[in-house]
C-alpha cells in the first residue's frame, strides 16, 4: 500500500470517527482537514453529516420497531436506539440488518441488570420481548419462503406434512403479539400484563401469519421443528399429557381442530412437492 | 451494455409497489435500489421481479463504497451480479463515494479527497468491479456538505479521467449539481459546462431543501425551478439521456410522482438562460439528507393474526 493511500485511509478513519463520535476531533483538526464555505466554518460543515449521520440511523430504527417505539415513546426509544447505534454500528451493507442486535443490546444493557433475578423490573422484560418479536417478524418478512411452490392442503396426509421454510416458533414473558396487534390497528394499548405467551409465525402468500398457541401446541410445533413426524409428535403429546393417543389424534383431526387451521394458514407443505402454487 | 434514452422513469418504492402491481402505470422505466432486493427471499424479490418483467429496470446501489480503502465485498458483489442478471438490469450504478471503513458502513455517502491518488484507487477498484461484473460501472456524482483541503481536482475533472481511465459511465444528478455547487460556493452552471457530459448515459432529478446557509439533498419534494433549468442545460449538453426521478421523503402517491418527472418535457427544448439558475431565498429547519428511511420496508402493514 502506498503512503498516499494510507493517507486516504487516515482521512476516512477520521472522518467516520467523527461522525460516529462527534467529540472525538478538535475545531483544529477539522480545519485541517476541511474547507469552510462563504456561510459556514468547517466544523459547521461537517457537523450537517454528523447530524444526519444518527437522524437517518433512528428512522430506520423506528421503521423495524414500531411498536416497540410506540411502547417506550419516541423520546425513550430514541434514547435506547441511539446508544445501541453507538455501541453497534452498522456492519452491512444492508439496512435490514441495523436492528439485528437490538433485542440483545436492550437486554445487556437493562438497567436492571445487576439485580436480583426477582427484583427485575417486568416493563423492562416486556420491552426485550417486544424487540424480540419485531425482529423475528422483519426477518420473516423478507426471508426465502414458499410462494410459487404448493402449500399443503387439507387433504394431504400427515406423514407427508412438512413444516414450510419460513416459519418461526417464540415464547414471550408478555402477550407481545396481542399489543402489536393493537398498534398495529392505530389503537393506544396500555403495558399488559406479564403472562406467558407463545407463538408461531409462517408467512403466506408474502403475508406473515401470527398464530397464539398453547403450551401443549408449541410442544407439539418444536417436535416437528425438531424433524419429528406428527404420529411421533402426538404419542409423546399424548404420553406428556396423560390422555390416550387416540383422543390425542381426535382432537388434531377435528372438524375445526388445529390440523386445518394450521394448513389453512400455510404452516405446512407437502414433503417432497413443490409444484406450482395454486393461490388460496 | 444497452446505451439508449430509456426515457423518464421514477425511483422503485416500496409505498408504491402496491399501486404499481395492481394499475401498471405508463412509466417509461423504474430504477430499484439494489441492497433492498439482492438479499430478499421475500415481497421485494417478487415486486421487483414482477416489474421486471413489464418494464425497464435500472439496478441503483448504495453500498458499493467505491472510494472505501476497505477491500471490495465480493460477497456483495456477487449477489448484485446474480440480481442483474435476473432481472436483465439496463445499468448497475452507485456513487462517486465512500460509505465506511473499517467494517462499518454508515449508510452515508460520503465524500471524498480529490486528489490524483484517491483517482488511482478509484480507477483501481472500478476496474476490478466491472471485470467482475462483466460489465461497465455507471457513478453518479454525490451532493456534498463539506471540501477537503487536500483536494487538488475539480470533480467533472475527476470523473472525465476516471472514465477515461476504466471505460466506466456516468450517472449525472442534476440536484446534486446545484446543492454541493451552493454548499461549496462554485457555480453549478460551470459545473456542468466543464461535466464529460460524453460519458453521460442517465440524469437524477429530485427535491431539495435551503437551509440558508446550505441546501441538503433531501428527496422529500418536488424538483426546483433552477434545478429544471440546470436539467435544461444538461439535457442540451448531453444530448437527452434517460432521466430520472428520486422521491424518497414525504412520498406522494405514486401519479403524484410520476406527474413531477413529465414536468422534465417541458424542459427538454428552448434556451437555456442562466439567468433562471436562481438561488431560492426561502430557508427552512434542516432535515436528512440522503434519507434512507424509505429503504426500509413496511413489515407491519404485511402481518395478519390469526382470525383476523
Amino acid at each position: 500500500m502506498s503512503e498516499d493511500t494510507i493517507s486516504l485511509d487516515a482521512i476516512q478513519v477520521w472522518l467516520q470517527n467523527a461522525l460516529i463520535s462527534p467529540g472525538s476531533t478538535s475545531c483544529q483538526e477539522i480545519e485541517k482537514h476541511l474547507r469552510p464555505s462563504a456561510q459556514l466554518k468547517a466544523a459547521q460543515r461537517l457537523g450537517i453529516y454528523q447530524r444526519s449521520y444518527y437522524l437517518r440511523l433512528l428512522q430506520c430504527m423506528r421503521e423495524q420497531f414500531p411498536a416497540l417505539c410506540h411502547a417506550l415513546g419516541d423520546q425513550l426509544f430514541t434514547d435506547f436506539a441511539r446508544e445501541y447505534l453507538q455501541a453497534y454500528p452498522s456492519e452491512s451493507y444492508t439496512l435490514y440488518e441495523l436492528g439485528r442486535r437490538f433485542p440483545q443490546y436492550l437486554e445487556q444493557t437493562r438497567p436492571d441488570k445487576d439485580g436480583l433475578q426477582q427484583a427485575r423490573e417486568s416493563w423492562v422484560d416486556f420491552m426485550i420481548d417486544l424487540a424480540r418479536f419485531e425482529r423475528q417478524l422483519f426477518v420473516l418478512f423478507d426471508a426465502p419462503g414458499h410462494e410459487g411452490k404448493l402449500l399443503a392442503d387439507r387433504t394431504v396426509p400427515d406423514h407427508v406434512l412438512q413444516l414450510q421454510p419460513c416459519f418461526a416458533l417464540a415464547d414471550y414473558r408478555f402477550p407481545v403479539a396481542s399489543y402489536y396487534q393493537q398498534v398495529r390497528k392505530g389503537n393506544n394499548p396500555a403495558f399488559p400484563p406479564e403472562g406467558h405467551s407463545m407463538v408461531a409465525m409462517a408467512r403466506k402468500n408474502y403475508l406473515t401469519r401470527i398464530l397464539l398457541l398453547t403450551p401443549t401446541q408449541h410442544a407439539f410445533l418444536t417436535l416437528l421443528q425438531q424433524g419429528h413426524e406428527i404420529a411421533y409428535a402426538l404419542e409423546l403429546m399424548a404420553l406428556q399429557l396423560t390422555l390416550t393417543v387416540e383422543y390425542v389424534y381426535e382432537s388434531w383431526t377435528a372438524p375445526d381442530g388445529i390440523r386445518k387451521r394450521w394448513i389453512d394458514a400455510g404452516v405446512f407443505i407437502h414433503k417432497g412437492i413443490c409444484g406450482p402454487e395454486s393461490i388460496v | 451494455m444497452p446505451h439508449s434514452n430509456l426515457g423518464l422513469g421514477l425511483g422503485l418504492r416500496n409505498c408504491h409497489f402496491n399501486h404499481i402491481l395492481s394499475a401498471w402505470p405508463a412509466v417509461d422505466w423504474f430504477e430499484a435500489i439494489s441492497e433492498n432486493f439482492m438479499d430478499s427471499g421475500g415481497w421485494p424479490r417478487h415486486v421487483i421481479r414482477q416489474v421486471a418483467e413489464h418494464y425497464p429496470l435500472a439496478l441503483h446501489g448504495v453500498s458499493l463504497s467505491i472510494g472505501s480503502t476497505e477491500p471490495l465485498n465480493f460477497d456483495y458483489l456477487k449477489k448484485l451480479k446474480n440480481l442483474a442478471t435476473e432481472v436483465q438490469a439496463a445499468w448497475i450504478s452507485d456513487h462517486l463515494c465512500w460509505t465506511g471503513v473499517q467494517g462499518i458502513n454508515s449508510h452515508d455517502l460520503l465524500p471524498l479527497p480529490l486528489t490524483e491518488q484517491s483517482l488511482k484507487h478509484v480507477a483501481g477498484r472500478v476496474a476490478q468491479v466491472q471485470d467482475f461484473l462483466g460489465r461497465e460501472l455507471v457513478l453518479e456524482n454525490p451532493s456534498t456538505y463539506i471540501t477537503f483541503t487536500q483536494s487538488t481536482l475539480s470533480e467533472p475533472d475527476f470523473l472525465r479521467e476516471l472514465c477515461k481511465q476504466t471505460g466506466c459511465q456516468l450517472l449525472l444528478d442534476v440536484n446534486n449539481v446545484y446543492v454541493s455547487a451552493f454548499n461549496s460556493g462554485t457555480d453549478a452552471i460551470d459545473y456542468i459546462e466543464q461535466f464529460p457530459c460524453e460519458y453521460v448515459i442517465q440524469m437524477h432529478l429530485a427535491g431539495h431543501q435551503h437551509c440558508g446557509t446550505h441546501i441538503i439533498d433531501t428527496h422529500d419534494r418536488t424538483v426546483r425551478t433552477a434545478v429544471w433549468e440546470l436539467f435544461r442545460l444538461a439535457w442540451l449538453r448531453t444530448g437527452g439521456v434517460a432521466s430520472l426521478l428520486e422521491w424518497d421523503g414525504n412520498i406522494p402517491p405514486f401519479e403524484q410522482c410520476h406527474a413531477e418527472i413529465l414536468k422534465a418535457k417541458d424542459y427538454m427544448l428552448g434556451e437555456f438562460d442562466p439567468a433562471n439558475v436562481a438561488i431560492s431565498s426561502e430557508t427552512e429547519k434542516e432535515t436528512i439528507s440522503n434519507p434512507v428511511g424509505f429503504l426500509v420496508p413496511g413489515v407491519m402493514d404485511r402481518t395478519q393474526a390469526e382470525g383476523a
